[in-house]
């Protein structure tokens, strides 16, 4: 019985607080400020978001999310996409208390599985930068040249492969290419 | 004078700008905001040819719907005061979907094709075909839209075909001469604002449209210059005034030049 108490405890620690604190997004194919409202309207309309505020000039998107709300960078993603237009950088400040980093680590994190392309093994504290390296999150260029990182299947499909299985992850499930600041 | 306006256009595609995309006159490969939907009334004020003090008043309300990312559908309904009284003429169905988009930061290029469906029951009275306030038929074609940091380039080919009016209103002509080939070049420039610190700034851009069409059996063509102004309120309105007037004129017009008043409104996340 303390055990399964104990293990509860854990993973409440580990997915109760919202650990991304902001998130910020560059989109592109625009220059008008009514196609930037667009996209700046359509962030604002998830429930989670707190506060947008939108540089016209660089097509950039500061977003703060609600207390304790889940983030979903697909979800971000495919608001930019429904303003027709499309993430070209996507940053997020993440708060790491005490998380182990291992070289191709996949990490499930604050709702999300992460997957670290080309840290070094370190041990994360405190706020950090990640940038989002999947495709429709990067130019193509970008995309392609980081193709080198791994060897590993996932970056090229986004899903975790069935070669993943020992660290946890189900096969299939979204799994998320960064890289730290 | 065709040469000075040729001149002209091109000396507004090398000059300095910021290009604005949002045309008068035609429609950019660019899609709505899916889930948006907005409101346009667009008034037309065309010269008679045989009569220079009289002017045709068109009006077409117009409602737009982003239907996805991708595509968008418009409903449009024609006034005329063509035959003295102003009346509700026809309508038609305009749909169209982008298919390819290649975007980086402050650029794009985007292709779409378009389709329009359009009644009209006023009486034939110009060989041109015009499916936006005069003929019943179809018009299909494919935009290509370039928009670099400086400026905003599109073109358009199209398809198109007079079918009879309703009412009875036949099309006049012989019945090789109801299939028209449409084309259009259009570029935009960013006047104002110099540095852009909020959405509620006034946008102001000036926009260069080259319209044209080819009849295909009988080869005869026009081709019109469109400038035109447009303001854009709190990023959501939009003011345009324009002026069309024809370069080539062989395919003859009842009304061929003129002015236009177009408001529009747009509401994001509308549903």
């Amino acid at each position: 019985m303390k055990k399964l108490f104990f293990i509860i405890a854990v993973l409440m620690a580990a997915n109760g607080q919202a650990q991304i604190t902001k998130v910020s997004l560059q989109a592109s194919g625009l220059t008008c400020s009514m196609c930037s409202n667009a996209i700046n309207k359509s962030l604002k309309s998830l429930d989670n978001v707190e506060k947008v505020m939108s540089n016209i000039s660089t097509s950039t998107f500061e977003i703060s999310f609600k207390n304790n709300a889940a983030v979903n960078f697909d979800e971000l993603k495919k608001k930019v996409e429904d303003a027709g237009f499309f993430v070209s950088k996507l940053t997020a400040d993440v708060f790491f208390n005490n998380v182990k980093l291992l070289k191709d680590e996949h990490l499930p994190f604050a709702g999300m599985n992460l997957h670290f392309l080309n840290g070094k093994e370190q041990t994360l504290n405190g706020v950090q930068q990640i940038q989002v390296l999947d495709k429709g999150y990067v130019s193509s260029k970008i995309y392609k040249k980081n193709s080198s990182l791994t060897p590993m299947d996932c970056y090229k499909t986004g899903v975790a492969a069935a070669c993943c299985a020992s660290s946890g992850m189900i096969a299939g499930s979204r799994m998320y290419h960064v890289t730290l600041l | 004078m065709r040469i000075i306006l040729f001149n002209t256009l091109l000396c507004f595609l090398g000059m300095y700008a910021q290009g604005q995309e949002l045309y008068v006159y035609t429609e950019p490969a660019s899609n709505m905001a899916a889930k948006s939907i907005g409101f346009r009334l667009t008034n037309s004020l065309m010269q008679q040819v045989s009569n220079k003090e009289q002017y045709n008043f068109h009006s077409v309300p117009e409602l737009m719907i982003g239907i996805s990312k991708k595509s968008m559908l418009h409903g449009q309904v024609f006034l005329s005061n063509r035959n003295t009284k102003l009346i509700t003429e026809g309508g038609a169905l305009y749909y169209k979907y982008r298919f390819f988009s290649v975007d980086e930061v402050n650029k794009h290029f985007r292709m779409a094709a378009y389709t329009r469906l359009s009644y009209n029951i006023s009486d034939v009275h110009q060989p041109a075909i015009d499916l936006f306030g005069h003929n019943s038929g179809v018009e299909t074609g494919v935009i290509a839209t370039q928009l670099i940091k400086k400026v905003a380039l599109s073109a358009s080919l199209a398809h198109m075909y007079a079918a009879d009016n309703g009412k009875g209103n036949k099309f006049i002509y012989a019945n090789n001469n109801r299939n028209a080939v449409g084309y259009t070049l259009s570029v935009g420039k960013l006047m104002l604002p110099k540095t852009y610190t909020s959405y509620n700034q006034t946008n102001m851009n000036l926009m260069v449209e080259m319209l044209g069409q080819t009849n295909w059996e009988t080869g005869s063509s026009f081709l019109d210059l469109a400038p035109s102004l447009q303001l854009i309120l709190f990023s959501k309105m939009r003011i345009d005034v324009g002026y069309r007037f024809p370069m080539i004129n062989d395919l003859k017009r009842t009304a061929d030049r003129g002015f236009l008043l177009r408001l529009e409104y747009n509401i994001f996340n509308a549903f």
